[in-house]
This record gives C-alpha cells, sequence and structure tokens, in this order.
C-alpha cells in the first residue's frame, strides 16, 4: 500500500498538499503522443551519434524527415538505424557500418529519432 | 455527414507495423489457445483461409502448409493501436466516435472537400499509427457503413468510397447485394428475396408499410438511412456483432477507487448479461477510465487497457478481469467522468476449442448464471449480485506464436540494430 498522507496516525498529514505525483518521464518524451515509439537499440552502437547499446530511443513517426536526423528504417524484413542524407532531390541512408543506400520505394522511414534514453550508465 | 474509417485487416496490420518479414506475406492472427481465425490479410484470404477457420484442420493444406504465417492474438498491442489510430482521428475531426476495436465513425458535419480530407486522414493513419484503413463516406451512418465496404473490396487503390449524394447512391444500390447492409441479417435477407427483393435498390423502392410489415421498425429505420434519412446520431448505432461495449458518463465526477470499483463491476455484470442473452462467450476485453476532455484545466488521464480472456460469459469472471485492470490503471488525483468495457471477439461457445484446463467448471457457472439471469428477470436489476471477484490467476492459455507487446511492455519493445 501506498502512503498518501491519509489519516493513519489519528489525524491528516500536513504534508498532504504537498503530495505531488513523481516526475513523469512518459510526460517529457511525450509518449501519450500517438506518433511516439519507444524503442530498444540492440545488436551494437551508433557512437557518433551518441547511441548506445540497450538505449531506449523515443522515435516519432509524424516528423518530417530532415537531413541528418537518425531514422528507424524498415526494409527487406530488416530493421535497423540509418542518418538520412539528403541531395537535392533524392534521400539517401547512411548506416553505421558506413554503407549508403538509396531510399528505394519499398524502404519505410519508420520514424524518426528524437531522445535517447540511458537506464544506467 | 458521417464517415466511417477502418483498419484494414487490422490486428494482422498492427502484427505487421512493427515486424516487416510479415509484409506482403499470407498472415492469419488465432483466437486464444491459437484456436480459430480472428484476422487474415489480403494474401491469405487469397489463400483460401476462411473466417473462423481452426488453425489445427486447415494448417497441412495444400497451398496453407508453408504458406500461410500466423500470430497468437497480442490484444494488449492492439488496443494500443487502435488508442492511436483514435487519437490520430481526433486532431482531424471535431468529433470521432470508436465502434469498435478497429472501426471509428467520424463527424464531417459542416465540413467540405469530404473526400480529400479523407485521402489525407487515410494518409496520415497510415504514417502515424501504422495502419492502412479505408473510408466510406455518406449521409447516415449505414451509408456510410456501407461505403466502407465497398471501399475496402472495390477501392483498395484509394481506400476511400463517397456515397454522399443521390446519384453515387443510385448506381452502386443497384449492384449492391442486400445483405452487404449493415444490420440486414440472413433472415431478413431471405424474406425480401421471396418477395423480389434482392438489391439495396429494390429495398429502398419499396412501400415503408411494406417494411414494416416483413422487417418491424428496425427494417424501416435502415430504410430510411438508405435513403439518406439519418436515423442513427453520433453514439447510437446498432452493436458491432463481434464486440459487445458498456461505457458510460457517470454524470458527476468519481475520484474515490471503491467508487470505481463499483461501477465498473456494475458495467461488467450488464455486459455479462447481455452476453449471455446472445448465447455468445467473449475471449478478450478492455477497459477504460476517462477524466473529463471539455476541462483542460483539470489533469488529463485517459487510460485503456486491452487483454485476452479466459473464453467466458461468467459474470463472476468478468468482474474480476475488470476490476484487475481497473485497479492497475487506478491513480489517484484524477477526476473521472466516464468509464467502459468492451468484451472483444464474441464467439459461440461452440465455435473454438475449449480451454485445454478450464479454471472453472463450466457447466456449473452456466447454471449458476442461468440462476442469476433468472432473479435478475424476475425481481429486477440488483436482485442478486456478486460479492466477491474471482480470485486472479490460474489460467494460462496457449500463444505458441506470440509477438512482443511492443508498445505496452518495457521488456518488449521493438529492437533496432544500427
Amino acid at each position: 500500500m501506498t502512503y498518501n498522507g491519509g489519516n493513519a496516525t489519528g489525524f491528516p498529514s500536513p504534508a498532504t498538499i504537498y503530495l505531488e505525483a513523481v516526475i513523469d518521464l512518459a510526460q517529457i518524451l511525450d509518449l501519450r503522443r500517438p506518433s511516439r515509439y519507444p524503442v530498444r537499440v540492440m545488436g551494437g552502437s551508433l557512437p557518433p551519434r551518441g547511441i548506445a547499446e540497450r538505449d531506449i530511443l523515443v522515435v516519432d513517426s509524424a516528423l518530417e524527415r530532415a537531413h541528418d536526423r537518425v531514422c528507424v528504417v524498415m526494409a527487406a524484413g530488416e530493421v535497423f538505424l540509418a542518418v538520412l542524407r539528403r541531395s537535392g532531390a533524392h534521400w539517401r541512408l547512411v548506416r553505421g557500418s558506413g554503407e549508403d543506400l538509396p531510399l528505394a520505394d519499398d524502404t519505410e522511414v519508420w520514424g524518426v529519432v528524437t531522445a535517447i534514453v540511458r537506464e544506467s550508465i | 455527414m458521417f464517415g466511417l474509417i477502418d483498419g484494414n485487416s487490422f490486428y494482422c496490420s498492427c502484427e505487421r507495423a512493427f515486424d516487416p518479414k510479415l509484409r506482403g506475406v499470407p498472415l492469419i492472427v488465432l483466437s486464444n489457445n491459437d484456436g480459430c481465425a480472428i484476422a487474415r490479410s489480403r494474401e491469405a484470404k487469397l489463400a483460401g483461409v476462411k473466417m473462423g477457420d481452426p488453425w489445427h484442420l486447415i494448417k497441412d493444406k495444400p497451398g496453407i502448409k508453408g504458406v500461410v504465417d500466423w500470430r497468437s492474438s497480442n490484444y494488449e498491442l492492439y488496443g494500443d493501436m487502435s488508442r492511436r489510430m483514435y487519437q490520430v482521428l481526433e486532431g482531424g475531426f471535431p468529433a470521432v466516435e470508436p465502434y469498435s476495436i478497429d472501426e471509428m465513425f467520424l463527424d464531417m458535419r459542416g465540413l467540405n472537400d469530404l473526400v480529400g480530407r479523407s485521402v489525407a486522414i487515410r494518409d496520415e493513419v497510415r504514417r502515424v499509427a501504422k495502419i492502412p484503413t479505408c473510408v466510406g463516406i455518406g449521409p447516415t451512418k449505414t451509408i456510410a457503413k456501407l461505403a466502407n465496404g465497398i471501399a475496402k473490396d472495390y477501392h483498395a487503390d484509394t481506400g476511400v468510397c463517397d456515397m454522399s449524394t443521390p446519384e453515387q447512391r443510385a448506381k452502386l444500390y443497384r449492384v449492391t447485394p442486400l445483405g452487404e447492409v449493415w444490420g440486414m441479417g440472413g433472415q431478413s435477407v431471405k424474406k425480401l428475396a421471396k418477395l423480389g427483393v434482392e438489391t439495396i435498390a429494390d429495398f429502398v423502392a419499396m412501400p415503408a408499410e411494406e417494411v414494416r410489415k416483413n422487417l418491424t421498425v428496425t427494417g424501416m429505420r435502415t430504410q430510411a438511412e438508405l435513403q439518406g434519412r439519418s436515423c442513427l446520431q453520433m453514439a447510437f448505432a446498432p452493436p458491432p456483432k463481434k464486440m459487445l461495449a458498456v461505457t458510460r458518463n457517470f454524470g458527476r465526477t468519481i475520484t474515490d477507487r471503491v467508487e470505481m470499483r463499483q461501477a465498473v463491476a456494475t458495467y461488467a455484470e450488464t455486459a455479462g448479461r447481455r452476453l449471455r442473452a446472445s448465447g455468445m462467450v467473449a475471449s478478450a476485453m478492455q477497459v477504460f477510465l476517462m477524466t473529463n476532455k471539455f476541462k483542460p484545466m483539470w489533469p488529463q488521464y485517459n487510460p485503456q487497457q486491452t487483454f485476452a480472456i479466459e473464453a467466458t460469459a461468467d459474470t463472476m469472471a468478468l468482474i474480476g478481469a475488470a476490476n484487475r485492470a481497473m485497479e492497475h490503471m487506478w491513480r489517484d488525483g484524477f477526476r473521472y467522468v466516464k468509464a467502459g468495457i468492451i468484451l472483444l471477439d464474441l464467439h459461440l461457445p461452440s465455435a473454438y476449442p475449449d480451454s485445454m484446463f478450464p479454471t472453472r467448471d463450466p457447466k456449473r457457472s452456466a447454471v449458476l448464471m442461468k440462476m442469476m439471469d433468472t432473479l435478475t428477470d424476475r425481481h429486477g436489476r440488483g436482485a442478486v449480485r456478486i460479492a466477491s471477484t474471482a480470485p486472479e490467476g490460474g489460467w494460462s492459455m496457449r500463444r505458441q506464436k506470440l509477438s512482443p507487446r511492443y508498445t505496452t511492455n518495457a521488456d518488449e519493445m521493438l529492437e533496432v540494430r544500427p
């Protein structure tokens, strides 16, 4: 049972009015928006972008794609991170390995990374 | 004008949103205990899988074995994706009314360029909530629903069917069988066929008196709706076939957990009674709580939970499950104005294989429930009530190919590789 400032000692605690909810990371990261998806980085890292293995990335599916943003991509049955690069009218995807691929029709930019959460450092 | 938007093969689309390997392949989602097909992708329909097909009977057939992939039902995921779809729609229309987990009515009154708006919202739902949809537009809910069905069957490319003008309707009514109409059951269709009424155009042209004689007042209402006279306002509609909802505005605010328990228990009881009256059992449940969104200065909190339950029509089981979800979601400090229970995936008890190790004796449960319903009929509601709720746990079901609860469980998030 959680302490709710009730009158367990016979009278209400004078601290009751200061009982606020704990800080809500879901609110800070705006996770209740329909476009927000937390995802987990597995199987590697992306050091130039400060992304480590097991980090939680907050991905937004409503954001416009933009040059140099890290995004989550679905292509050829795979889910991976890539950096969006714009060259003129064309978009390219650069992976952590340096592999550079065109943004083909069957490639989905699933969402753009907006925040990194690391549970312990 | 009304719009009806619904997710294409909704459960399959939710699975595909997070797993690109499932895209483009025939995919079905099975009911609890991995029993029968309850959702089929377009490819799976083409492969010959029918709604309700028991997987163990079809899995070795040629054309299915090694071709059709399947998943166990993941209600936590489907409920959350439904929430996302609803929120996207709310951003685009003055009023949105969820009709089932994957269907929502849109209030389009006073808006222009309805087709353009529908195309735009459809793209947005696809992009943001990851769900492909179809939209039907019409001056009444019945027409919007019909248009939605036509969009799905014949306009897969644009995904929108507009039946807002009499000319558009006249053309489609001539070629559309009456059975496609919402609320038009097999019995009614047979009855009308004997009178030579086969298409919607035939039905709409019938004298109202004739309709009433054959199909009672409900039939007259359907006819009026098809003629473009709206009888079903927002918030009123015949219940969907595979779903049963009991939701209420409290008419005041509830801030006390015990009071909320009682409210939710009452809704579960009502849902159970209606479910038994229909002779069905439910295998999944959604519970939600709502604060007053018209009072933006009050803290807002609108949690919902969707989950599988052991197939049942037992009030005690329903109250137990509903209250567990309520307790889990409850947070002090909010003024709740509404709560509800939605029973999902209703089916006849005989339709799916029984749970291998049921936690309740189905015979004893049926006897008790029958007695409760008899007493309620005779002495009115509340004559007998369940005093305590069912104990937790004990029930486990087979879910051999359950996808992760990507969006509702921190240990099961979508994994991405750099």
